[in-house]
């Protein structure tokens, strides 16, 4: 196959004349009050990716507690002891007060900490304390406010309109052929990661969307899987959806192993091994992208659940304010059974951790920038179409249209 | 986790006992907060002997691993931390890299098995 270097250099933007070839305002990057038409367009009536599976709470009366800020909620998520999970608002229905602090446990149900009011795993509420001195008390009608939720291939998602103008089902439906029969049950957690990053939540995000900055931002610690047959990384496969989500294939060049890599091959899969791998893996665009190496798969508006040759991750830009991002990873390998791929997944953790951190600080450095408004606009490659996707997108659901 | 270093016939490798720590964050942070000269000594006393290492730990399956034999698994696992450094930086982390004050690292499924955080 012939490298799209030498090809046609800008094959994406014929394929969606909708998102126009011009510069980008960085307006909404920048301004708080477009954060805050953000909040109440956006992230209130989205589908959240907890970065969560299904499988992280087997028991009944397990649970965690999630502070959205974006959402201006804090959501509990619990298996009650019918075995069904639900997620409720943490609140307690006497006076407001949150019942469980940010984290996980296990319970036999919910005492708030204020008078001792007690609510079981289905979230109803099952004991109040010095009942008798309450007016006509409806207990039946107390119990925790719900929250929707649903699970997507074992994730977890919740939803915090009244009524979600769509199901998550509808929300997925373009990746149930692409991403939907990837076997995320072989896979179990190998490490989890939060960063707290002083940029806007799209900006951040920009860095994660295409392989251009590869070259430079990422040279010493993958600069291994870049050929200079093809030094910028052009992505072969980038599928942009009406709905915001996105689809972006990265390539990694064939290379010789370090001798640490070369261990992490031996006994594993492994996050830089890309084309090498021989075992197919469906849900993945491993047969359609020459040297493939993972898919970026992007869930408007700000998680993804990336997958490999053997392994995948779950991560999200949590918005918290206009200028401050939560990102954080969840990295997914099959349960080691020996000491070895232990070792192998270790390199892949590293690998991966130290990339992010390249990316993060170059998030920082043009947030920065940004914010002095000496650019007003950015200048984007067909390479970054998914970048001005997002832009686009967000236009839109928040009434303003970009410039073309 | 054991006082007594590391399990035969590896006991030479002792001196690095200190990198031996048992979460990733710890590993993390002790790499960070490493001069090169230990890192580069780390690599260089592990990296012919780590196909060993491997070999010798496999002898059990890892949820049977016995209380001895995880600082070398531990050691191993520090061995990854320092190759990035040795392998790709020069330097104990990457050169531009958002501060790691801001990264907090939870533990995955095989830490927790090994009882490790």
């Amino acid at each position: 196959m012939s490298s799209p270097a030498n090809g046609n250099p800008r094959p994406f933007a014929p394929r969606y004349p909708q998102l126009g070839t011009g510069p980008v305002p960085v307006t909404s990057a920048v301004d708080p009050a477009y954060f805050e038409l953000e909040r109440e367009r956006i992230f209130r009536g989205m589908w959240i990716n907890l970065i969560l599976r299904d499988s992280e709470l087997p028991e009944p009366g397990d649970y965690v507690v999630r502070h959205l800020e974006a959402q201006d909620a804090t959501v509990l998520v619990v298996r009650g002891d019918d075995g069904r999970l639900r997620a409720f608002h943490n609140v307690c229905t006497h006076r407001g007060n949150q019942l469980a602090p940010q984290g996980a446990g296990h319970c036999a149900g919910f005492q708030c900490g204020f008078h001792g009011w007690t609510f079981d795993t289905r979230g109803r509420l099952v004991f109040v304390s010095d009942e008798q001195r309450f007016h006509a008390l409806d207990k039946a009608a107390l119990g925790l406010p719900p929250v929707h939720l649903d699970t997507w291939r074992g994730f977890v998602f919740v939803n915090l309109a009244r009524r979600p103008a769509q199901s998550l089902e509808q929300a997925m439906s373009e990746f149930n052929a692409d991403l939907k029969p990837y076997p995320f049950e072989r896979m179990v957690l190998a490490g989890r990661y939060r960063y707290t990053v002083n940029a806007n939540w799209k900006v951040t995000m920009n860095a994660f969307q295409e392989s251009y900055h590869g070259a430079f931002v990422h040279k010493l610690s993958v600069g291994q899987c870049i050929s200079p047959q093809d030094p910028y990384l052009a992505v072969q496969r980038i599928k942009l959806q009406e709905n915001g989500n996105q689809s972006i294939s990265v390539h990694l060049a064939p290379h010789a192993p370090s001798p640490a890599e070369k261990l992490a091959f031996d006994f594993g899969a492994t996050f830089t091994q890309g084309g090498d791998a021989t075992t197919a893996f469906p849900g993945t665009a491993q047969h359609e992208v020459r040297d493939w190496g993972f898919d970026l798969n992007i869930i408007f508006p700000y998680s993804r659940i990336n997958v490999g040759a053997g392994w995948y991750y779950v991560d999200a830009f949590w918005p918290v304010a206009h200028d401050r991002t939560v990102y954080e990873l969840a990295y997914y390998f099959p349960m080691p059974q020996r000491a070895s791929e232990m070792i192998s997944q270790e390199y892949s953790k590293i690998v991966l951790r130290d990339l992010s951190r390249e990316d993060l600080a170059t998030n920082e450095a043009t947030h920065r920038s940004l914010r002095s408004g000496a650019i007003g606009q950015m200048v984007l490659s067909d390479q970054e179409i998914a970048v001005r996707h997002l832009y686009h997108t967000v236009a839109a659901r928040c009434g303003r249209e970009l410039a073309g | 986790m054991s006082a007594a270093g590391l399990p035969a016939p590896f006991g030479h490798l002792s001196p690095w006992l200190a990198f031996a720590l048992p979460s990733e964050d710890a590993r993390m942070r002790r790499r960070l907060a490493a001069s090169m000269d230990e890192l580069t000594g780390l690599y260089r006393a592990l990296v012919d002997e780590m196909p060993a290492i491997a070999a010798h730990l496999d002898q059990w399956p890892l949820a049977q691993l016995p209380e001895p034999q995880k600082p070398l698994l531990y050691l191993a696992l520090a061995f990854m931390e320092a190759a990035m450094a040795v392998e790709a930086f020069q330097q104990p982390g990457p050169p531009q890299a958002t501060a790691p004050d801001s990264l907090v690292v939870y533990p995955g499924r095989a830490e927790r098995l090994l009882g490790g955080s």
